[in-house]
Parts: C-alpha cells; sequence; structure tokens
C-alpha cells in the first residue's frame, strides 16, 4: 500500500508533522518552570514524607483506606471523594470562565511532565535546529549516542514516574526495598511499568496531541469562555501588514504594521499553531509565544504586548467585565462546596455504627413478663488509636442491653461484629417503639455514635 | 520512517487510539465507583474463590474487565454511528 492516497481523502486525516518547540525564555516560561518544579516536586518527594508511623498520603487500595495527613478515609467516606472531584471540577470551570487555559498552560500533568521530557530532549540533542538536523540526517555513532542518551533518560524518568505513582497505593519504603531485593510482586511490576510507558509515550512523543486528540477538557473547555475571558491574542489591528524591516525604522513609515513575521512565535508553540491566524482550539494558552514575541518587540525597540494576555472585549476597546454572572455562579457554588467539605470532613463521625436485626425471630418473650430484640451491630473504629466502646439503648421506657461482652474492644481501623439482646417490660409501651442506640468509647468521649432501630413486642 | 503511514492506517490508528482510550477513561471511572463500594473480599463470604487472592488482584481484574466492555461499547458506537449507507 504505498500509492499515493487521493488528497480529498487525506484532508480529514492530516498526516501528523512532528512539532520542534523552540526554547524560549521570558516572564510566562519562568513562570512555568517554577510551576514543573512545585508539581514535580511535590509529586516526586510526597510519598516519601511520613506523618508520625505512616506514609503521610497512602491510599492504601488493599486495605482499603486513604491516608491523608491526619485523616483516615474509608469506603464509607466515598461521599468526600465524589465531593473532592465535583470540587475541583468546579474549580476549573471557574478559572476556566477567569483566566482561560490556565489548567492546560501550567499545571495539566501533561504539560508539566512534557516540558521535563523536552528539557531532556534538549539537554541530549540539542536545540530546535539542531534536533531537526539530527532526524534529517543519516544514522551516525552521534545521532545514535545522543538518541540512546535521550532515551536512556526518558526511560529512566517514566520508570521512577511509575514507581512514585506506584508508591502513593502501596507503601513507597516498602516498594523500594523490595525493588533492590527483586521481590516486587507481579501486579506493582506490571503498574510501574504501565505508568512508566503511559509517561514515556505521553510526554515523549504523543505530547499534543494528548492535548488535540485525547483530552475531553480540551473540546469542551470553550463552552466556559466569554469575551470577557483571559485568552492569548494577536492584536491584528497593531501588527498587521506584517512583513520584515530593518531595526530601528519607523514600520508606520514603510506602510507595515509591529509584526515583523519572523515566524518565531510559530516555532515556540508546542502545538504547532500560528496564534496570529487567532484564538484556535489547539492553543493550550502556555504563553510561550507571549515571551518570545516580546523579546523581539524588545529588540525591534517597539512596545512589548503584541501577542499578549487579553480578553476580547479589551482587544475591541470596550471595557472587560471580570465580575459577570458567570463568575459569580461559579465562584458562589465553588466557595459555598468548599466550605462545606471542609464542615463536613471536621464533623466526620470517628466511629461508624451499624445495626441489623436477627432475622429468624420478630422477638422473644422471657418468662418473667420481658421481651427481647436480638440485633447484629457493626462498629467501625476509624480513628487511629484502639477504642473499648460501650452500648446504651434509650426507648419510651427502660431498656436493657445484653451481650457476652460488656465492653467491645476494637482496634482502629478494624470492624467488630457482635450480637446483643436488648431487653424491655413486655407493654411497656404497648407494641413496637423505635429506639436509639448509643455507642461511646470509654477512651475518648468525643468517640460517639447514634442510630436508630426498631424495636418489637406483642401488642397483647 | 520518512514515508508517512498509508491514510487507512492513519484512520485506524485514530479510530483505534480514541476507542481505547474513551474505554480507559470510562473504566477508570467504572472501577472507581464500582469497588469503592463493593468489598471484594465480602462477596466471597469468607470462602474466597481460588482465582482470586488479594484486593488488588481483583480491582486489576476489574479494571480490564470494564475496559474490555467500554470497547465493546466504543466500537458499537463507532460502527452504528457509520450508519447503513453512506451519506449523500
Amino acid at each position: 500500500m504505498s500509492a499515493p492516497a487521493p488528497v480529498t481523502e487525506v484532508s480529514l486525516y492530516l498526516a501528523h508533522a512532528k512539532v520542534y518547540p523552540r526554547e524560549v525564555t521570558g516572564r510566562f516560561a519562568r513562570l512555568r518552570t517554577a510551576s514543573v518544579w512545585v508539581l514535580l516536586g511535590i509529586f516526586y518527594l510526597l510519598p516519601w514524607i511520613n506523618w508520625g508511623e505512616r506514609q503521610a498520603v497512602l491510599f492504601d487500595l488493599p486495605a482499603r483506606k486513604f491516608f491523608i495527613l491526619g485523616l483516615v478515609f474509608w469506603p464509607q467516606d466515598f461521599i468526600f471523594l465524589t465531593w473532592l472531584l465535583i470540587i475541583a471540577a468546579l474549580s476549573l470551570f471557574f478559572f476556566t470562565a477567569v483566566g482561560g487555559r490556565l489548567w492546560c498552560g501550567y499545571a495539566c500533568p501533561q504539560t508539566v511532565w512534557t516540558e521535563s521530557f523536552l528539557w531532556m530532549e534538549r539537554v541530549t540533542e540539542g536545540n530546535r535546529s539542531a534536533r531537526q538536523k539530527l532526524d534529517r540526517g543519516p544514522w551516525t555513532a552521534q545521532k545514535l549516542a545522543r538518541k540512546s542518551a535521550k532515551q536512556f533518560l526518558w526511560i529512566s524518568a517514566g520508570l521512577w514516574t511509575g514507581f512514585t505513582f506506584v508508591g502513593f497505593f502501596t507503601p513507597i519504603r516498602t516498594l523500594a526495598a523490595e525493588v533492590q531485593l527483586l521481590t516486587l510482586g507481579p501486579w506493582e511490576t506490571f503498574w510501574v511499568l504501565f505508568y512508566g510507558f503511559a509517561t514515556y509515550g505521553n510526554a515523549g512523543y504523543l505530547r499534543e496531541q494528548v492535548c488535540k486528540y485525547m483530552c475531553p477538557y480540551a473540546r469542551f473547555q470553550s463552552a466556559m469562555f466569554d469575551k470577557d475571558t483571559l485568552v492569548i491574542t494577536y492584536d491584528t489591528e497593531r501588527g498587521e501588514p506584517r512583513g520584515s524591516r530593518p531595526r530601528g525604522t519607523d514600520p508606520r513609515a514603510r506602510g507595515l504594521g509591529d509584526c515583523i513575521d519572523c515566524t518565531l512565535c510559530v516555532q515556540v508553540c508546542p502545538t504547532g499553531i500560528d496564534i496570529r491566524q487567532g484564538l484556535q482550539i489547539e492553543c493550550i494558552a502556555c504563553a510561550a509565544c507571549v515571551d518570545v514575541c516580546d523579546t523581539v518587540m524588545d529588540k525591534m525597540g517597539s512596545p512589548r504586548g503584541l501577542i499578549r494576555y487579553t480578553t476580547e472585549h479589551a482587544v475591541h476597546h470596550k471595557a472587560t467585565h471580570v465580575i459577570r454572572p458567570r463568575v459569580l455562579i461559579y465562584g458562589a457554588l465553588l466557595a459555598a462546596l468548599m466550605v462545606g467539605f471542609v464542615v463536613a470532613v471536621a464533623m466526620r463521625s470517628p466511629v461508624s455504627l451499624d445495626v441489623i436485626r436477627d432475622r429468624n425471630s420478630l422477638y422473644q418473650l422471657t418468662g418473667n413478663g420481658k421481651v427481647d430484640n436480638v440485633y447484629t451491630i457493626r462498629i467501625l473504629n476509624k480513628t487511629e488509636h484502639p477504642q473499648r466502646f460501650v452500648l446504651e439503648a434509650q426507648g419510651a421506657t427502660e431498656l436493657e442491653v445484653l451481650s457476652a461482652v460488656h465492653e467491645y474492644a476494637v482496634p482502629s481501623g478494624a470492624v467488630y461484629s457482635v450480637a446483643v439482646r436488648v431487653r424491655r417490660a413486655a407493654y411497656e409501651p404497648l407494641g413496637a417503639e423505635t429506639i436509639t442506640l448509643v455507642l461511646h468509647s470509654l477512651d475518648d468521649p468525643r468517640v460517639l455514635t447514634t442510630t436508630k432501630a426498631r424495636f418489637l413486642a406483642p401488642a397483647r | 520512517m520518512s514515508t508517512p503511514p498509508p491514510v487507512e492506517v492513519q484512520r485506524f490508528a485514530r479510530i483505534a487510539g480514541v476507542v481505547l482510550w474513551s474505554a480507559f477513561l470510562a473504566a477508570a471511572l467504572a472501577t472507581m465507583l464500582c469497588f469503592a463500594f463493593i468489598d471484594p473480599l465480602a462477596l466471597g463470604r469468607g470462602e474466597p474463590p481460588s482465582w482470586w487472592v488479594s484486593r488488588p488482584q481483583v480491582y486489576a481484574v476489574g479494571f480490564f474487565f470494564f475496559w474490555f466492555v467500554g470497547i465493546v461499547a466504543a466500537v458499537l458506537a463507532w460502527y452504528l454511528a457509520l450508519g447503513s449507507r453512506p451519506p449523500r
């Protein structure tokens, strides 16, 4: 199948041309570098930080509990994770409405890892033109050496990333020891390789294609945009007509705009677009073109900002409104959810109590005019310490709790099941009632919970 | 290396990528939701079947199962969306 395909058929599936982003320095490049250091620093170091006896942040899937600093989350706390994801989504909406694709340009893992992989590429293969030349040229010993060095760095970085990632789910120190002793289990090995390969492929090869073809956010982010959203824009009015000119000449006298058509903005673009054609879906708002154009404008003696962060309204000489209904609604929802989240986490009950009625009998009458109901109770101790619990029952009249042991000793994080018998006089009050079961810890008075249960009795 | 692959291969790669990726995202979500509510060890009622040994294994098997189901759905969606006759 080497025959050239007809042009009409190719048009929809344009052959992907490799993008060689040119290195860039400037305000926003420094901001992104700082962001890369902070975010990757957090990612790679966090699993190594301990909180008391254990890893500070550990999503312990085998044990079904999540540790985040001093907090322990159980499957029963799943609502908090959902809540957190909703907060994350809403903050994305909020920041997109205000600042455009800030996430894409500075914080997205795809951007952060691509940036670091690009750095490794630059160290081993040289700058943009050197890389292009190297790729065009024949396979020489030097090319082989440079490509091997790059692969070595990329594969090492990928494996280290995979290892760190798994370290968020399995205690990382144990994992490190297992790697050293070559006793890593099959699943850990698989996931280390899987995430290592994903990092290598996404940051090394796919790069901007992830943003263009794979990322759902990139597709729908424009729905959050309006004419007051911060976007990176080429000032057509000021720049056109573009054209080259000797340094120090007045472009207006030659009938030219400020754009000297040096195409540096195209060369630095990680997604390979020309920002001068207007806002495009591929633009991840990394501001590389802003930085490079500013250096060119400085050299030409023109004011900065031919390409800049601005809004559609500002470009058209209208007032920009930072505060507008969209921002207020997103902001209010976000604030409410965040406050609610903090309050809910703070008020989270440190113990949970499930009460299940005995299915075999409704009630049992004892010889001395009393009635018994049997329940199975399940206690989950969500605190970090062992607790001794006692159970009380409260109803319309006095209730007695009978069980094999008086105190239930529950280790931290454990579930304790026990059958209990609740006894009261058969006919006071008449028939069934709803009772309250109170569970409290003898070791810590704050550890307490209540739950309702149905108490059945004969109605005479 | 320098000649791009034929257009059929590119188109297939593009569709395969979309199918695998969308199914992957759905499988990640499904796995998280499913195992947040279901403890694999509780399913065995204390007598786990011999083919599963630990929770992570069940999570992984669950993930690949959801991925497979997602791929089936995505391929079907793509296939049915093509329509039965070429668009006019």
